[in-house]
């Protein structure tokens, strides 16, 4: 019962904050003519937050398992560096183009899981590694002109273009957000894999003394990250009817923020994917909101950096606090 | 067991001489020249300065993922406030004071955080990157900015018996953390913390204050690094020192430091270094682009951090072993 008013509560923090930062941003755009509180400003923050939640949702997954993963978005940049090779060099369809990039992306994932889960590498030091692996591989097949120099492929195609958009104002990378999100939930609450997330976050120890294979677990989150990383390049190259190098740079970062301000706690072995979708859309929310008052976008690296510090001091610090009250409560139990 | 620690003895030596004799058989034109020589001192004195400091971090069983935006962050400091100050002597001299300052800060704020609300080094060091990053980014207006004022550029280019003046600074500082850690109780407690920080705890040794004080020698160390890098380069701005971060912990981990914590030397860091130094130099002879660097470097931590796994987990199941065999 404890737990659950924990949870409850932290959930209510992060849709408040969301609230309040929209409030924010209204008042302040309110000003210079309500750039920020309209419809279409509303569906392009949805817009901005989906990519970040569909990789949110793996990375959810690992940080429950208190693992992390910072290769995300070098990840992106190989698998859609490979989706443009496919599309330059061959006449094969976009579909079997996007499973080659989906396949990509669970290699990518597969290694990481192998790295971590089968030698022991700690999580941060392993996908460091491969975040500069992953981004030296994707300048080496980038497509290069006749003096050997990296050029933007472009991948203009009508049906491509038409995957990058929507039906109207209905973009298909939101439908794609929704749909991953309540399957990713629904793993996460009701299957025995989603359970044993949450057991290996707790403990590793006792998640093994209890039958559970800890380093399959854990493989298996990495190749679900890989696989929704992969879902996210290709709707970015599909929007930006192009690839590049420079896909994902810094865009790491993104995932993890939008599952630490949505509750997701670093420890492991709590939070949930609709809280990391909350965290999206507050980050969303922010970028969206410092871009249309023309604020330095040098400060928003500030503030997100600031904003993480700080949830995450207030999530260690009430952690302690309920960790503190429990053991009073039980003493007190024990007494009586 | 007698043979392994001779190897390991001789190993870095070994590997350094294959390397250069590699280099030297591949390249000889380039890679044996006078020029080519102060090339790579520069780019070792660079890594071995941020290395000799942040290896307190390391020890301690922490990390610093800010030390690329960090480094950019005190170049931008020392080469605007020189500006501010009217291109003066007086100005770098204050200049290079503040970013000093600004580093140890930065280093406190992070061992602070970390130790008081226990809080993982790679998400506290990974969220000031951004801060750091952002800071610079506004103090630049995100431009470059040139500094040629002479005692400025004298910092990284001014030679002494042929030596660049950053080969110094690294060696003094490199014999100054050599020092502190194997001849001061302070050193020994580093160790003790990064070994078992409960043990260390329950032994009446300062925790916290031995892991702030470790942040804070690594936040200095690499605000030097900016320094030197600014200097060298004449100018900083939000991206001076990009890709530092991984090559200061490549660095650590090939000169045998556990990034578990309480294992690892100075000498092997340096070592360590210096070897970062001729690959990075190596594949730039070879004509490999320094965006396909990263490839080598990301395949050296993983391998050299699962090997350090391993034989952790080695040791640990040979103990266990021990203790039954004691035990029957």
């Amino acid at each position: 019962m404890k737990r659950m008013n924990q949870t409850t509560m932290r959930r209510l923090i992060s849709i408040g904050m969301l609230l309040i930062l929209i409030l924010l941003f209204t008042i302040l755009a309110g000003a210079g003519k309500g750039k920020f509180l309209n419809f279409d400003n509303l569906i392009e923050v949805v817009r901005d937050a989906s990519i970040p939640t569909i990789i949110g949702v793996g990375v959810t997954y690992i940080i429950i398992t208190a693992g992390i993963d910072l290769s995300t978005g070098s990840m992106m940049a190989l698998v859609g560096m490979t989706m443009a090779n496919i599309y330059a060099y061959t006449l094969l369809p976009f579909s079997v183009m996007i499973i080659a990039g989906l396949i990509v992306g669970l290699l990518c994932g597969l290694f990481n899981g192998i790295i971590v889960a089968k030698f022991n590498v700690p999580e941060f030091i392993a996908t460091l590694a491969t975040m500069s692996i992953f981004r030296a591989l994707t300048y080496i097949i980038a497509i290069k002109d006749q003096n050997g120099v990296i050029k933007s492929q472009p991948m203009n195609h009508s049906q491509y273009a038409w995957l990058g958009g929507g039906i109207g104002k209905f973009y298909f990378v939101i439908m794609a957000m929704i749909v991953v999100v309540i399957i990713g939930q629904i793993v996460l609450k009701h299957t025995r894999y989603g359970t044993n997330l949450y057991a290996v976050g707790a403990s590793k120890k006792a998640a093994t003394l209890s039958g559970i294979n800890v380093a399959k677990t854990r493989m298996i989150a990495y190749v679900i990250t890989g696989l929704m990383v992969a879902i996210g390049a290709v709707f970015t190259t599909a929007r930006l009817q192009s690839a590049t190098t420079a896909i994902g740079m810094d865009f790491e970062f993104n995932p993890i923020a939008a599952a630490v301000v949505g509750g997701v706690a670093l420890s492991g072995g709590s939070g949930d994917v609709i809280g990391t979708l909350i965290g999206a859309l507050f980050m969303a929310t922010l970028e969206n909101g410092v871009r249309k008052l023309s604020i330095n976008t040098a400060f928003q690296y500030v503030i997100k950096g600031a904003i993480i510090i700080g949830v995450v001091i207030f999530d260690a610090t009430y952690k302690a606090r309920m960790d503190r009250k429990a053991k009073e409560q039980g003493a007190k139990e024990g007494l009586e | 067991m007698m043979k392994n620690i001779n190897w390991s003895k001789y190993s870095k030596p070994i590997i350094l001489a294959v390397f250069i004799i590699v280099l030297s058989i591949l390249r000889p034109k380039a890679f044996l020249s006078l020029d080519n020589f102060s090339n790579v001192l520069w780019s070792v004195a660079v890594i071995g300065i941020m290395v000799s400091g942040s290896i307190f971090v390391y020890l301690v069983g922490g990390i610093d993922l800010s030390i690329a935006t960090l480094c950019a962050f005190s170049a931008v400091v020392v080469v605007s406030i020189t500006h501010l100050l009217g291109d003066t002597t007086a100005g770098v001299i204050v200049g290079v004071i503040a970013a000093l300052i600004v580093g140890m800060i930065a280093g406190a704020v992070h061992g602070v955080v970390i130790t008081t609300f226990k809080i993982p080094a790679f998400l506290v060091t990974f969220a000031t990157q951004s801060i750091f990053l952002g800071l610079a980014m506004i103090f630049t207006n995100n431009k470059i900015i040139s500094c040629t004022v002479p005692a400025f550029t004298a910092i990284g280019a001014f030679k002494i018996l042929g030596f660049p003046l950053p080969v110094y600074f690294m060696a003094i500082i490199a014999v100054i953390s050599w020092y502190v850690l194997s001849k001061t109780v302070y050193g020994r407690y580093v160790y003790a913390v990064g070994g078992n920080p409960e043990a260390s705890e329950i032994s009446g040794i300062n925790v916290k204050l031995v892991t702030i004080v470790c942040y804070m020698i690594s936040g200095l160390t690499t605000a030097i690094g900016g320094i030197v890098l600014a200097s060298m380069t004449q100018q900083a701005s939000s991206s001076t020192g990009a890709g530092y971060t991984n090559d200061v912990i490549t660095a650590a981990v090939i000169g045998g430091v556990s990034l578990l914590g309480g294992e690892g030397t100075v000498s092997g860091a340096i070592f360590g270094a210096v070897l970062m130094g001729l690959l990075n130099n190596g594949l730039n002879l070879m004509s490999v682009p320094s965006t396909h660097a990263g490839l080598v470097k990301g395949l050296v931590i993983v391998v050299a951090v699962a090997f350090d796994a391993l034989q952790h987990a080695d040791q640990s199941r040979k103990k266990v072993k021990k203790v039954k065999k004691a035990a029957a």
